[in-house]
């Protein structure tokens, strides 16, 4: 056994020589090392959502006609059962299991003024109306004040006889108020996309047959459409505090005899104090009324009419409404910022869902023209904006420069974007040093408390996409979740849009897709040229239908396909 | 105990030789071991990224037919394949009771063919099947009305249990039904 007692004998002084070597610096080196494997393992989270969830995140029918594709519908309305198409309003004492009805427009703003239902720390809170104004003015409007105007100005009109409202304003609380009063008082609303040529606006007017007009002074042509288009009775001017003292009520010379010209505050100031201030009963209301967009596309083409009815917005706002896990819903401590226009219907539904969920809401009336965030975000800290992709992509390539000058930003946004990618988590914002670092480093403003950004693709409007990757490195330099939606002319709302916990890059073509589609929606492809669905890929027209789909059911006229998580992309 | 002794001796006698270098064979092992971890939990593409969830790929979606009796007839589950029947012009999958109505089974008569009269009558006889394969659908005109009855019960139980993934027409009629479907 000689040999085996060498063995082990040069075996135990290797080992002991080995050891024998330590010294100050072996201790640093191990301490490093134990210190380096605990904090990893101890800030370990789990991913935000299951990955087996995002892998598949539609459900298409197991019987496809030819020529089409399979029907896809989200998670959240299987087949076999009906899609989203209610708020599931109840009466203020109904028992919480109780089923509730669809509810319209005046449901939205009836429960935006009620307040919190649910039993809990925020039962009975209410939301603000914000306007701001200028870079740092911010105005507060009082929701009893906005419901005596909406009942004023909803009076006035029909006791002036007038049936078809336009309103052409920038975001603001006269729009809204004009939209609400538009559904209490069974008036046909039109909203007007702002900022348009004067031939624009008059052939807006006339293919939508309007007779009254609420919009603002020094954008609105009077002269020109009051000689062109001779159906318009009434015009509401809505004038800001500077130039109160004219007096807008005159018609000049020679235009508009017919035309009955009046102003918002007028209207308002007018009546006693205490008129107003009840809104129409809910028993013996009436049929509510359609609503008429326009959609614009590229500039230069005509504007798309589209009427939806009041059933197509309760649908999409109720399937917005559920694309938020419930953990993370809009309520009361949020303040909601549409920085695009609310001409939109993806814009103006999520501002409908902001109001029926009591969230705060902000409006700014250059924001949605600025392309911009910083301007879109002054003076109101947003926790939940609505931005356009060209906003983003500016402020994307404005950020990126800025890390790319310094060393420490790039490592550190790479390591955000691990987090994101491939930990599925949202890298944990404010304290920390390296967090501190990271904001400073990408120019975060201090006290930004923003959590959740949606945005939208236009069809056929030849908006900006966004890539994949382009929204993981706005999630780690904003710190707030990203939902990238397809919205279209004849669908309330988005047709798709992804999923609130989606943080992955994908790298197929090129690397855009917008999710699967919402509770409202089912989405199909039919076979267009080139683009056909067979047992391996699934490309063709994209169709839309649904009850927040205009006549049930749309051809967008692009080609898409269907990825193998099921979701949608261009083709 | 001897080698004992004579390992406490060595060692003793090892001891001043710990030098403070940085660079020890073991300061250099555990310097490797450190930032083999950092780059594992730091830098390494893990296993999350694309390829880990790895969820099989959804089965394609049948296409919906328009079938007549001969086509229809391969469709009987021989060598594996699916089986099909019809009742009423409507054609279910019946894979999943395959050991109903697949080869061998009690109601393999079904398989592949127009079942509708036998499922009226509650009969798995040859008679019942149409044996004109090229002639006009069974119109089942002379069945009495618990007769139909049954035949309704029948249709609920297959429309919950199987998917419709086709029609049956008799021959010489397929474009008639498609005209009319558009």
């Amino acid at each position: 056994m000689g040999f085996f007692d060498n063995l082990l004998l040069r075996l135990d002084e290797s080992v002991t020589g080995l050891f024998g070597q330590w010294n100050l610096w072996t201790t640093v080196i191990a301490t490093v090392f134990a210190g380096f494997l605990t904090y990893q393992i101890a800030t370990r989270q789990e991913p935000d959502t299951h990955p087996f969830l995002l892998a598949r995140q539609a459900e298409g029918s197991p019987v496809r006609q030819p020529g089409e594709s399979a029907v896809y519908r989200s998670q959240g309305a299987p087949h076999g059962m009906p899609l989203n198409s209610g708020l599931n309003v109840k009466e203020p004492g109904a028992s919480k299991w109780a089923r509730g009805r669809d509810g319209d427009l005046r449901d939205v703003w009836r429960q935006a003024v009620a307040g919190v239902q649910e039993d809990g720390p925020t039962k009975g809170a209410t939301g603000r109306l914000l306007t701001v104004l200028g870079i740092d003015k911010v105005v507060e409007h009082r929701l009893d004040d906005v419901t005596r105007q909406i009942n004023l100005i909803g009076q006035h009109i029909l006791d002036q006889g007038g049936n078809r409202v336009a309103i052409y304003l920038p975001n603001s609380v006269e729009l809204i108020a004009t939209l609400f009063a538009c559904s209490f008082y069974n008036l046909t609303a039109v909203i007007l996309p702002f900022d348009q040529s004067d031939d624009a606006v008059i052939s807006m007017l006339r293919r939508s047959a309007a007779d009254t007009v609420v919009t603002a002074p020094g954008s609105f042509p009077f002269d020109l459409v009051v000689k062109n288009y001779p159906s318009l009775r009434q015009l509401i001017w809505v004038v800001d505090e500077g130039s109160k003292h004219l007096d807008w009520n005159e018609v000049p010379q020679g235009t508009g005899g017919s035309v009955n010209v009046s102003t918002w505050q007028d209207i308002v100031n007018d009546s006693p104090v205490d008129a107003g201030k009840a809104l129409p009963p809910l028993e013996g209301q009436k049929e509510p009324r359609d609503v008429t967009v326009f959609w614009v596309s590229k500039p230069g083409q005509p504007e798309e009419m589209v009427r939806f009815t009041s059933a197509n917005f309760v649908s999409a706002i109720a399937a917005q409404l559920f694309a938020i896990p419930t953990a993370q819903r809009m309520g009361p401590s949020d303040v909601f910022l549409p920085a695009d226009s609310l001409a939109n219907t993806h814009t103006l539904v999520l501002t409908l869902a902001a109001l029926f969920s009591n969230a705060s809401v902000a409006f700014n009336s250059v924001a949605a023209q600025a392309h911009d965030l910083a301007v879109a975000t002054r003076g109101v800290s947003p926790t939940i904006l609505v931005a356009t992709p060209a906003a983003l992509l500016k402020t994307h390539k404005e950020t990126s420069a800025r890390l790319d000058a310094s060393l420490l930003g790039r490592a550190l946004h790479r390591l955000q974007t691990r987090q994101l990618t491939q930990n599925g988590v949202m890298p944990a914002a404010g304290d920390g040093l390296l967090s501190g670092a990271y904001a400073a480093a990408v120019g975060r403003p201090a006290g930004s408390k923003l959590r959740l950004i949606l945005t939208a693709e236009r069809v056929g409007a030849d908006t900006p996409r966004l890539s994949s990757a382009v929204l993981s490195d706005l999630r780690a330099f904003t710190g707030a979740r990203i939902m990238y939606a397809l919205t279209a002319a004849k669908v309330a709302g988005a047709a798709t849009q992804t999923a609130f916990y989606d943080y992955r890059v994908v790298a197929d073509g090129d690397g855009v897709h917008f999710g699967p589609p919402l509770t409202s929606t089912e989405i199909l492809l039919r076979d267009m040229g080139q683009w056909k669905t067979t047992d391996e890929s699934r490309a063709g027209e994209i169709i839309v239908r649904g009850p927040c789909v205009a006549g049930n059911q749309a051809a967008l006229g692009v080609a898409g396909r269907i990825r193998d998580d099921n979701t949608l992309a261009y083709a | 105990m001897d080698y004992v002794q004579q390992r406490v001796a060595q060692a003793v006698s090892n001891q001043e030789a710990a030098s403070n270098a940085f660079l020890t064979p073991l300061n250099a092992l555990l310097l490797c071991v450190l930032l083999y971890t950092a780059y594992a939990f730091l830098l390494r593409p893990g296993p999350s990224s694309a390829a880990a969830a790895q969820v099989p790929k959804e089965p394609p979606a049948i296409v919906f037919r328009t079938f007549t009796p001969r086509t229809l007839l391969p469709y009987n589950g021989e060598n594996g394949g699916p089986v099909y029947l019809a009742v009423r012009g409507r054609v279910f999958d019946v894979s999943r009771g395959r050991n109903f109505y697949g080869p061998g089974g009690p109601y393999a008569n079904f398989a592949g063919r127009d079942a509708s009269r036998g499922l009226a009558c509650g009969s798995f006889d040859e008679s019942m099947l149409t044996k004109d394969l090229d002639g006009p659908l069974d119109p089942l005109d002379d069945l009495g009305p618990d007769q139909l009855e049954a035949l309704k019960g029948w249709e609920q139980r297959f429309e919950e249990k199987y998917l419709v993934v086709g029609r049956l027409v008799a021959v010489g009629e397929e474009g008639k039904g498609e005209e009319k479907a558009e």
